[in-house]
């Protein structure tokens, strides 16, 4: 690895030519219907990495399938584009693999919390340190519009005519619960604020989580857009919310689906040892007392 | 005297039978013979049935063997429950524990065994040790004393075994050995069943199972990352392999499930480093789309599939060599993914480290499948000389490439493309399930997916040349043949040397690399021959028919194969062998299925 003077967070101070927007953008135009919640998010990553500082070719950027999994394509990180509901999986080999990657993962809602959600609560309590963003938006986009793990009770969708009778998951209840360090949740419409909450998220050290709420145009909610998501929006920070209160944070998360927070629900004040940095020590304590041959 | 000699045991969960299969094997290894043990258990987690079968020769074990030269049964509702894992015949001495009650010419055996011998074992043991627990060193002595077995090194082994347990204990155990010796010396046999003496010192000969040297091959050839979950038989490659993968600079992740423990390896890969997994066959299933995953994105891992008795949970602690049509059709979709299987316990070291090397060099998907039998038999080997192997690695675009424009999947004679990692300045790519082009980005042409089909299919021709990945026994023009593969190939190897002994004109295949079928080996193999038959673990005879998916074979191409555990002994090989040399089939339900 090239980067000297890696911090406690892996973020090494600014590099010394600046890196813009240009030096993470792609060359591949998005698959995204016009007006796709998605692009706000592509470009709040752009200007966190660039507040960041790491090169492009440090970063590992995983997703799994689905319309938002395309996102690692349309950046120039070194790109995985998984299988359907396997990307956390994926990210942590990567990252115990060399832990002086940044390692980025993102994937939608029924990515993460249908097909993969048996590997979230494992990825939290194991805690490397990777970033994962989910661009929730109710509904499976790709397959042209089913019930997706957060779809509201009662939507009408192509696989659910007569209305769904199912509770949607609570994503931020969950990894909340599960005991995630870092937990925010963001839309494209705030691009300052997810710009700021994805920078936050990556720098803090283990594993970080932001929902973003990223409206489909095409098979989503009409009243589930970003116009009504940014009149909707109500901020943690302005609302006198201590990120540090996980008991707080909690309560607040179960207005999921009802009221649009965002910004830091949660963010632990001392993060607990990462499984990477554990690794290093292994290697390190094993190492020394008995050198491999 | 015997220079070969086949033990069978089997008791309850809490007779030591196990343990004094193990000792037995430690001893012998010392002593300077070759053996193998095999172990075979209930599916219960404690206690139930367990048995244990030792063959020990003065010359290298090439596989269980069949009918049994000596039974020890502690108790025969246990003995009986091994069938045909534990076969006696007439010539099998029979020493059963006197406590069953049962007079020896009642014995619940459908064969009569000249030599049946009721012994005291229990009472051997209680007046010697005091205990019940000192049963199975009774039994090591009236082995040894009966059967000329390591007579001191038996009791070497007992000494350091009970040293830390206190003198009481020690003292007791070694009685229970010297009661048993005694009581032997004290009953002749009939006749002379000892085993000649060894031809030389054990030197540095060790005694190992096919899991363990798995993971000390897979260091040696580089392995950095493990990914896996515990599954039996498959487990113990993940225990070996944590105890030291860190000093190596690498790390092992247990995962929350099968899918997560290859898509972590795929990860690793992906950053750079040799990574694997291993499994049995329902972990197998579950792990095919991410092999489908590695195969286009042409990412090299090795997926170890330890075969057990299936489908579903199946038999889970015994063997079969079913899951080879899952191995060579595993994931959806136009793919090649070599497979390879090792003949026994010390080719397993051989054929992982090849299975790293093809994967790096092919950057492809390698799948070894090993067995139970291999898998969990203890084999005393000659060491392994790590000279004799190369290590390869995957090629990396040089500098100048990627000065130029790096293409990930770029089109090369060899059909192989160097492959960059994270963290190598201007390698960037996108690595992804769905097709691409040569950059790497998403597409959805016809025209390009067949190019990048005929790029990682005709990439793994050359493997198909790899005549060293097959073992050729006997003379080339011999117009009888037989093909056997993996944990069968020991007992098959036996029967071939048996039949030509019988001076029958018959030669042996056996394919290492099982898949690509390298169709050239086997036309070469196939010219002579009129008859030639394949042995293997399965119903359905599942090499056989995939020979035949790609090959013309001869007329008389025949399968010998049985269900898992059930196995197949060399005579039954050479009795089949026999009848193609009479141009008459053995059994017309078994041939030509």
């Amino acid at each position: 690895m090239s980067s000297p003077a890696i911090t406690d967070c892996g973020c090494p101070p600014p590099a010394a030519a600046p890196l813009t927007i240009k030096n993470f953008r792609s060359e591949l135009k998005p698959i995204w219907c016009p007006g796709c919640g998605d692009y706000g998010v592509v470009t709040a990553l752009y200007r966190a990495l660039v507040n960041i500082g790491r090169p492009p070719h440090e970063v590992a950027f995983i997703s799994g399938i689905g319309c938002s999994s395309r996102i690692p394509g349309y950046t120039t990180a070194y790109g995985f584009n998984t299988v359907h509901g396997r990307a956390l999986p994926v990210a942590q080999g990567i990252k115990m693999a060399n832990p002086d990657l940044l390692v980025l993962v993102a994937g939608g809602d029924g990515d993460g919390f249908s097909i993969g959600g048996g590997h979230v609560p494992h990825a939290i309590r194991r805690n490397l340190d990777l970033t994962y963003i989910v661009m929730d938006n109710h509904i499976y986009g790709l397959t042209k519009g089913q019930l997706s793990p957060t779809t509201p009770r009662g939507a009408k969708t192509p696989s659910s005519s007569h209305g769904s009778m199912e509770q949607p998951v609570n994503p931020l209840l969950y990894v909340l619960a599960y005991g995630a360090g870092f937990v925010a949740q963001g839309i494209p419409a705030d691009m300052d604020g997810l710009t700021k909450m994805i920078e936050a998220a990556i720098r803090y050290p283990g594993f970080s989580f932001v929902n973003i709420q990223s409206p489909c145009v095409t098979f989503g909610d009409p009243n589930d857009q970003m116009k009504v998501q940014k009149a909707k929006m109500r901020k943690l920070a302005e609302m006198g919310h201590d990120p540090t209160n996980r008991l707080h944070a909690m309560d607040l998360a179960q207005a999921y689906g009802t009221e649009l927070y965002t910004g830091i629900f949660y963010q632990n004040p001392n993060p607990p040892p990462t499984y990477d940095s554990q690794i290093r020590e292994r290697q390190a304590a094993l190492q020394a007392t008995a050198p491999a041959a | 005297m015997l220079n070969d000699m086949i033990i069978g045991m089997a008791g309850s969960g809490g007779d030591g039978i196990v343990s004094a299969g193990d000792a037995l094997i430690s001893a012998s290894a010392r002593e300077g013979y070759y053996a193998m043990l095999t172990k075979s258990f209930g599916s219960q987690i404690r206690g139930g049935e367990s048995s244990c079968r030792l063959r020990v020769a003065t010359t290298p074990v090439l596989n269980p063997g069949g009918t049994l030269d000596v039974a020890v049964v502690l108790n025969w509702e246990d003995f009986l429950r091994f069938g045909g894992e534990l076969p006696v015949g007439p010539d099998t001495v029979v020493l059963y524990e006197k406590k069953t009650g049962i007079e020896p010419a009642a014995i619940p055996l459908e064969v009569k065994p000249a030599i049946v011998l009721a012994v005291p074992m229990s009472e051997l043991a209680m007046k010697s040790a005091g205990t019940l627990q000192a049963k199975n060193n009774v039994v090591l002595g009236l082995l040894a004393g009966w059967f000329g077995l390591a007579r001191e090194a038996i009791l070497e082994g007992i000494r350091r075994k009970f040293s830390k347990k206190g003198a009481e204990i020690l003292q007791g155990n070694e009685r229970a050995y010297a009661a048993g010796l005694e009581y032997a010396d004290q009953h002749p046999l009939a006749r002379d069943f000892r085993l000649s003496p060894p031809v030389a010192r054990g030197g540095k000969r060790r005694v190992v199972d096919g899991n363990e040297i798995c993971a000390e091959a897979a260091l040696f050839a580089g392995c950095k990352f493990f990914g896996g979950y515990p599954i039996t038989p498959a487990t113990e490659i993940m225990q070996h392999l944590q105890k030291d993968i860190w000093k190596h600079g690498g790390s092992l992740l247990q995962a929350e499930d099968e899918i997560a423990g290859i898509a972590a390896v795929v990860g690793a890969s992906f950053a750079g480093k040799k990574a694997m997994t291993a499994t049995s066959g329902p972990g197998f299933s579950l792990k095919s789309e991410v092999i489908g995953l590695a195969s286009i994105t042409e990412l090299p891992l090795v997926c170890v599939n330890v075969q057990r008795g299936g489908p579903s949970t199946g038999l889970p602690t015994k063997t079969e060599q079913a899951d080879l049509f899952a191995a060579v059709f595993s994931a959806h979709g136009d793919t090649v993914r070599p497979v390879l299987a090792p003949i026994g316990v010390r080719d397993v070291f051989g054929v992982t480290v090849e299975a790293f090397n093809i994967a790096e060099q092919y950057q492809t998907p390698v799948i070894v499948l090993s067995d139970q039998e291999i898998a969990q038999r203890k084999d005393i080997i000659d060491p392994v000389d790590t000279a004799d192997f190369k290590i390869v690695d995957r090629v990396k675009p040089t500098p100048e490439e990627l000065a130029q424009g790096y293409n990930r999947f770029k089109f090369t004679d060899s059909g192989i493309s160097p492959l960059s990692h994270p963290g190598m300045p201007g390698g960037s790519y996108l690595a992804a399930g769905i097709e691409h082009n040569e950059h790497g980005d998403p597409t959805s042409s016809g025209e390009m997916h067949e190019r990048m089909n005929d790029k990682r299919l005709n990439k793994l021709n050359p493997l198909k040349q790899r005549r060293d990945l097959f073992i050729l026994e006997g003379d080339p023009s011999a117009p009888l043949g037989v093909i056997s593969w993996g944990g069968m190939a020991g007992a098959t190897l036996e029967a071939v040397r048996t039949a030509q002994a019988r001076g029958l004109p018959v030669k042996l295949l056996i394919p290492k690399l099982i898949y690509p079928i390298a169709e050239e080996v086997y036309r070469d193999f196939f010219a002579s021959l009129q008859h030639c038959l394949v042995v293997e673990q399965s119903h359905q005879g599942q090499l056989y028919r995939i020979i035949r998916m790609w090959v013309d074979v001869p007329r008389g191409f025949t399968s010998l194969a049985r269900s898992g555990a059930n196995p197949i002994s060399p005579d039954a090989i050479v009795r089949r062998i026999a009848a193609m040399a009479e141009n008459t089939p053995a059994t017309p339900s078994t041939t030509s299925r």
